[in-house]
């Protein structure tokens, strides 16, 4: 009887268990989890915006620098409407420079010239994305905004900064990221400018219906 | 005498569904998350090292969850019951040393990177839910071993017996 009841407890407790980690799981790649918070100086917008973007970039990545210009036009056109969040997903497999590019960009931002510095990033990308020594492009950047660049090193080779720029990694990868640029707008995943653009043409309605 | 029952096997329901609901959350918010994120909140309790830390940070959530949800349904109540109990000492005791030793932690890993409070307010709140297992573990009629077996059709009890003895 005992033997019977217990049976059935641990065969409960066994569905139980298999369905909430099914729902997880499913929670994980339907991106139904929170996002994760991102600093003060790479959020664009007011909070209560109708359309809420995460963007996943990569400095070094030809098709987010293509992207970051067509992003910068929607932000212009739609202004109050959008807040954009800027998580860093550098693709260190491929371009050896980005992972400092998003330290140096973080530091930057510390020193409140984050969107400067990663628009000149993007732009001087050619110069330092695939090069085979240590590129000098960072501290040029820097010096170009006037900014501390003996500070922004100290900043970068921080345990600190490196967690953060991890994180985004984390946190990508834990939603399926694996191109640059992924957008996720109010949720919704688009990879590449083509993408962002069909998602762009549905911002008038979003607007509307708020 | 059987109002009075009904209340406190109330109350025994009640405390498991706070208690199995605040774990349910806290393992679900954090299994949704980053692993390294919560990583992160253990090392700076600075009990052990980066590797065990991620390590613990993949299982964590998961136990949290699955205890949980076992404890606000009721299976297997005792032993869940102790189970949370265990696991809530330990947090009490990573929190405790964690203020003995003046640790400068921002954020506690408790509700993952949605909200934290302070290690005193997590240790008061952690006493709280350790309170609610007394009812929870005295009071099981209203759970699923209670509705089980010889207690199968007692969903609401129907004597004047204030405690369920079952044989989990």
């Amino acid at each position: 009887m005992t033997l019977a009841k217990n049976g059935r407890l641990a065969l409960l407790a066994c569905a139980l268990i298999f369905l909430s980690t099914l729902s997880v799981l499913l929670a994980r790649r339907l991106n139904l989890g929170p996002m994760g918070p991102v600093p003060g100086w790479r959020v664009y917008g007011p909070e209560n915006a109708a359309i809420q973007i995460y963007e996943f970039t990569d400095f070094a990545c030809p098709a987010c620098r293509g992207a970051s210009e067509t992003l910068a036009e929607t932000m212009r056109v739609y202004g109050g409407g959008i807040r954009l969040h800027f998580k860093h997903y550098p693709l260190t497999h491929m371009h050896p420079w980005s992972m400092d590019a998003a330290a140096y960009s973080d530091c930057a931002g510390e020193q409140g010239k984050f969107a400067q510095y990663a628009e000149l990033l993007f732009s001087s990308q050619k110069k330092w994305g695939e090069a085979k020594e240590r590129p000098n492009e960072f501290e040029t950047l820097a010096l170009q905004l006037k900014l501390d660049w003996p500070k922004m090193q100290a900043c970068a080779g921080s345990p600190e900064a490196l967690k953060r720029v991890k994180l985004d990694m984390a946190e990508g990868g834990l939603k399926g990221v694996n191109a640059t640029p992924t957008f996720f707008i109010n949720g919704k995943r688009c990879v590449g400018s083509g993408q962002l653009l069909d998602q762009v043409r549905n911002f008038d309605n979003l607007l509307r219906k708020k | 005498m059987n109002g009075q029952t009904n209340i406190k096997n109330l109350t025994g329901l009640l405390a498991r569904l706070i208690v199995g609901g605040v774990f349910v959350y806290s393992g679900a918010i954090k299994a949704l998350a980053p692993a390294e994120e919560f990583a992160y909140a253990i090392e700076s309790y600075k009990v052990i090292g980066p590797g065990l830390s991620l390590l613990a940070a993949h299982a964590v959530p998961w136990i949290e969850l699955y205890t949980g949800l076992l404890l606000a349904c009721g299976i297997f109540t005792r032993s869940s019951v102790f189970f949370t109990a265990a696991m809530l000492a330990f947090f009490e005791l990573m929190l405790g040393q964690a203020w003995l030793r003046d640790l400068p932690i921002t954020s506690c890993g408790c509700f993952g990177s949605a909200g934290s409070n302070s290690i005193t307010e997590e240790f008061l709140q952690n006493l709280a839910l350790l309170a609610l297992l007394w009812p929870a573990a005295s009071y099981r009629r209203l759970s699923a071993d209670g509705s089980e077996g010889q207690y199968s059709s007692s969903l609401l009890p129907l004597s004047g017996d204030e405690t369920v003895r079952t044989d989990d």
